[in-house]
């Protein structure tokens, strides 16, 4: 035969085989595989894209470069001459008079252009909220509302500005670039460029920086970027769309990654599926081999017209599974779209290939290995009525499932979900077989009952083991995503919700002297507040790490720069804050030697290890010592957090400010400003909308999940069917032997409930094993959630296995109990 | 011994087969010879367990003698691979098997087209749907096996055996999973086919009613092969 004649045959035979309902389970689950693999990776593209798109209006451009000095005309002209949209801005820190009252203030004249990107919100001297891309008028000033309040001046009134005068038209509530840093505490203001020279406030030498603000797409820019790189100034960088945002950021890396973790959960299963559903087909296909081998085709020619087949299923479960992954994605970028911003970008060509790339994959994986058995068929095997029971290694399987693990976690540029999801795979396999092994030889070992359903059904059991403990495992794993897909991801999801509760924290008070401490206490005692928590704040400068100095110019990565840059601020204390975990090393004990715990993100960023030394210069004194810990921190809690930790015994003698965050509900605002009233020189910051922003993301985030879910469920209830329908017809050919034996109909029914029973418990039990594993490691390694283990996942478990398998198996005792013996012998 | 005719479809001598039992050797066939000219039916008759599939698959080229020659169409199977001699079987050789050996997952006509399309022909479905109307089975095309009574699935198996127009056909106990009746039917129709066709039939039965209507009848007993032409 010819390759196309061949190809033609095989595609006929796809046809038949999928008319026939052969391939049912196989292509569902292949299906199954492709459209939960393609979604995720469309979306998480797409949610990448969109992430990079959001942060650009954090910067207010796509681009910035930020100097000390006004940036080179001969950059500006590029820029224009490659079409770009340029405008400048510049800030500077410096004093601010008006009624008699003086603080410092952060400067930031913007010309007319600004901002590029994003928008800006301000409240008018008329009360009115206004958003748009707006910018002061040449004459007025915007202040935000720390300013107004430490100068106690109103809207439409004149503050000084340098030389001038300028009125305050607006209150700033929201700017693009403003940088949501809740350490960054110094009021701001804004005023138009026409009046910088003016003002006289910037001269030879003053501590400004220049942005120069860059928009264009995505080409423009990147070129630009490129252009840009070998020619920057001294002294100016450019500006990271990385820092934007780390709680969204950290919400949306957690959505990623439980998507990433159904996603990949939704692939090993439906692996499991097409293993099984592999194996039956070949098993019910032995027969066909061999009479195609009496017809005089060669094994190759058989091997080449199945694996023609296969390729063709291959083929149109990928591309079908594409499609429908890209639809299953528009549905999730539904539900959250909001905040991946409005105007979403396409995702790349990459996800396409991925479908079919997947589903090729999994049957090489799969399906090859037992296929090439075929070879081996003697066209003798007609005359015999055996199905050799096929056995391969395991070898092919597991690397294609490697790869595939290995594929999604590329995708989705998460390796250790990958590795603890493989890891954790394997030794659930390994750990369920051996288990199910054990039970089933204690089973054997049970005396035996008088009845003969009971006796006949753990019989049964026992006396295939090899059969009992694959589908024992198949019906397990099953059943465990079953449970991890719906008890264990509610007390996921409710672990989340509850990581920013409806009482987090929303304002932030700084500032706090330490002798105000008490009268604070008071304050909110006498308001029915619950008592604030008070952490020491005390600034200090990173000088060497292992006796070797930091040079921040010396740094290579952007953020460790940035980092190195500016004050830390530490913190002192006795125990380890709510919501910090350790990652490594050790707490320390009461009265603690000085010592060092470090967050985790800061040291990857530094380089800094356990165990290394870090020197500190707070208030012109060195202080030297050892990290003993790393933490992770829930950025998203809106807790207090800090970067670095020291027990009392090193810092407590230090001039430290005290800071604190608390809930206060709508209601009672009027507290905050009697706080403010009693302590003149504390500030509080209000990021009630920066939390509800990322609840509401959270929730809607959420739901995205959950449509997720869906998916892998279908490849849950798959892989059971596949484990049934792969032993179905060995078991009905037990029955009708029983019957042609003489059983009744009773105890026919009794033997198959007995032995579909103790399958359902014992799977149930594994699974809800393995549930509370997966949840409890999902939990505590990747997405840093508190994690409490379910009890009554055990009976559940049991009580599901038992109620699935016996509903499975219950058409079984009617097909035996309605046809002949003679028909169902013949039949198999 | 049965002179090895010059024109014969198949011919066997001294075939042999030994197999290892328990440690022990155990000859299941001994020095058998027999020959089959065109258009002419064979029937090898015997009690269960007399090596009689046994024989049929070394006839066949589904196994291999050890020791002895058999020679299909004029060419020896000895030195022919297990490829070699099925594509030797490929277009000339049909089956009818006891179980029918249906593909389970093809309906009635899919079945029979099967063989044609291996072979290319691009007339397979009229040809096939033609074949299937010859036995009686026009109404049942898109059926599938296991909605077909046994003797509607062995005529299928005819239809499929014959569609290739082969020029030998191989029958394990054709009647073997059938009532009388409908037994009776299926080797009406087997004869009717094999004169039409003018296609040599070779029988494995234990129906001596079935033998006695072909043209020759071998006996074995034990291992050994009697017979003689009617």
């Amino acid at each position: 035969m010819s390759w196309w004649s061949r190809l033609l045959l095989a595609a006929r035979f796809v046809r038949r085989e999928i008319v026939s309902g052969e391939l049912s389970i196989l292509a569902l689950a292949l299906l199954v595989a492709v459209t939960a693999l393609t979604s995720v990776s469309f979306f998480s593209d797409r949610v990448a894209r969109a992430l990079t798109t959001q942060a650009t209006q954090l910067l207010a451009a796509d681009l910035v470069l930020n100097g000390n000095q006004p940036a080179p005309v001969a950059i500006r002209q590029e820029a224009q001459r490659r079409g770009l949209q340029v405008t400048d801005n510049i800030s500077f820190p410096s004093m601010v008079f008006a009624q008699g009252q003086a603080t410092l203030a952060t400067y930031k004249a913007v010309s007319n252009s600004y901002p590029l990107r994003g928008e800006v919100t301000v409240r008018r001297v008329d009360g009115q909220l206004q958003t748009g891309r707006l910018h002061p008028a040449a004459g007025m000033v915007w202040a935000d509302a720390r300013l107004l309040r430490k100068l106690g001046v109103k809207l439409g009134e004149h503050i000084n500005v340098g030389n001038i005068s300028l009125q305050l038209d607006g209150e700033i509530l929201r700017e693009p670039d403003g940088a949501m840093d809740l350490y960054n505490f110094v009021p701001r203001l804004m005023f138009n460029s026409a009046d910088l020279a003016a003002t006289g406030l910037i001269q030879e030498g003053s501590r400004a920086r220049w942005r120069l603000m860059l928009a264009g797409d995505d080409r423009q820019i990147s070129d630009l970027r490129q252009w840009l790189a070998a020619r920057l100034p001294p002294g100016s960088r450019l500006e990271n769309v990385e820092e934007a945002r780390p709680e969204i950021r950290t919400a949306l890396e957690r959505a990623r990654r439980f998507l990433g973790l159904t996603a990949m959960l939704t692939v090993a299963l439906s692996a499991a599926a097409v293993a099984l559903a592999v194996r039956r087909y070949l098993a019910r296909h032995w027969q066909s081999v061999a009479v195609l081998r009496c017809m005089g085709l060669t094994s190759s020619e058989v091997l080449g017209l199945f694996v023609c087949l296969f390729l063709l299923l291959g083929l149109l479960s990928g591309v079908l599974g594409a499609l429908a992954g890209f639809a299953v994605q528009l549905g999730l970028m539904q539900l959250s779209s909001r905040f991946v911003g409005e105007v979403l970008p396409n995702p790349g060509w990459q996800s396409w290939l991925l479908g079919p790339a997947a589903s090729l994959l999994l049957l090489a994986g799969l399906a090859l290995p037992p296929l090439l058995a075929i070879r081996q068929v003697p066209p003798l095997a007609v005359l015999r009525n055996d199905v050799p029971l096929l056995r391969s290694s395991l070898v092919a399987p597991l690397l294609a499932v490697l790869v595939l693990l290995l594929l999604a976690a590329w995708q989705m540029d998460d390796l250790a979900l990958a590795a603890w999801l493989l890891g954790g795979m394997l030794a659930f396999f390994a750990g369920v077989g051996l288990l199910a092994w054990g039970m089933l030889s204690l089973l054997r070992r049970l005396p035996a009952g008088r009845q003969v359903g009971w006796r006949y059904g753990v019989a049964n059991l026992a006396r295939r083991p090899w059969l009992a403990i694959v589908q024992i495992v198949a019906l397990a794993v099953g059943i465990m995503a079953l449970l991890t897909l719906t008890v264990v991801r509610d007390d996921l999801i409710t672990a989340w919700q509850q990581s920013v509760p409806t009482d987090a924290p929303n304002k932030f008070v700084i500032n706090i002297q330490q002798g105000q401490r008490a009268g604070l206490q008071q304050q909110f005692a006498a308001a029915g507040l619950p008592p604030p928590e008070l952490s020491p704040m005390i600034r200090g400068r990173l000088l060497a790490i292992n006796e070797k100095p930091v040079r921040p110019s010396a740094l290579q990565d952007e953020q460790a720069r940035r980092l190195a840059e500016r004050e830390f601020n530490l913190s002192w204390r006795d125990a380890l804050p709510e919501g910090n975990h350790l990652v490594a090393g050790q707490w320390w004990q009461a009265k603690a030697k000085p010592q060092f715990s470090v967050e985790q993100g800061l040291a990857r960023t530094l380089g800094i290890r356990l165990g290394d030394t870090l020197a500190f210069d707070i208030g012109g004194s060195t202080y030297r010592a050892k990290v003993t810990s790393l933490r992770s921190v829930a950025w998203d809690s809106f807790r207090v957090n800090f970067f670095v930790l020291a027990p009392p015994s090193l810092l407590q003698q230090q001039p430290a400010s005290w800071i604190s965050s608390f809930h206060l509900d709508a209601a009672q605002e009027d507290f905050a400003n009697r706080l403010v009233a009693a302590f003149p020189n504390i500030t509080i910051i209000d990021v009630s909308a920066i939390l509800a922003e990322v609840r509401a993301m959270v929730d809607k985030l959420t739901r995205a999940i959950e449509a997720m879910f869906v998916l892998a469920l279908a490849a849950g209830v798959l892989v059971l069917w596949a484990a049934l329908a792969a032993t179905r017809d060995e078991r009905l050919f037990d029955i009708a032997l029983m019957r042609a034996l003489g059983a009744s109909d009773r105890q026919v029914r009794a033997v198959i409930l007995t032995e579909l029973a103790w399958l359902g418990a014992f799977t149930g039990l594994l699974a809800a094993l393995g549930a509370m594993g997966v949840g409890g490691i999902a939990a505590s390694k990747l997405f840093n959630l508190p994690w409490n283990i379910n009890a009554s996942l055990l009976p559940l478990g049991m009580g599901c296995g038992m109620l699935v398998v016996m509903l499975a198996g219950w058409p079984l005792v009617g097909r035996v109990t309605r046809t002949s013996p003679l028909a169902v012998l013949r039949s198999v | 011994m049965t002179p090895i005719h010059d024109k014969a479809v198949l011919s066997a001598r001294d075939l042999a087969k030994q197999v290892v039992f328990n440690g022990a050797p155990l000859d299941i066939l001994h020095a058998a010879s027999l020959s089959v000219q065109p258009g002419e039916s064979v029937a090898i008759v015997g009690a269960s367990g007399s090596g009689k599939s046994t024989l049929l698959s070394l006839l066949a080229g589904l196994d291999q003698p050890s020791q002895g020659e058999v020679s299909l169409f004029g060419q020896s199977l000895s030195g022919l691979s297990e490829d070699g001699r099925a594509l030797l079987r490929r277009d000339k050789v049909g089956f009818v098997f006891q179980n029918f050996q249906l593909m389970p997952q093809l309906t009635a006509l899919e079945n029979v087209m099967l063989p044609l399309e291996l072979a290319g022909r691009k007339d397979a479905r009229d040809t096939a749907s033609q074949m299937l109307g010859h036995v009686g089975l026009a109404h049942r095309l898109r059926h599938y096996p296991k909605h077909l009574s046994g003797g509607e699935q062995q005529r299928v198996a005819l239809a499929r055996a014959f569609a290739i127009h082969p020029g030998i056909l191989f029958a394990d106990e054709p009647t073997g999973n059938l009532d009388a009746a409908t037994g009776r039917q299926i080797i009406d129709l087997l004869f009717q086919l094999n004169s039409e066709q003018h296609t040599s039939l070779v029988l494995v039965t234990h129906d001596n009613e079935l033998a006695s209507r072909c043209d020759a009848i071998y006996r074995l007993v034990d291992g050994r092969l009697n017979g003689a032409r009617a």
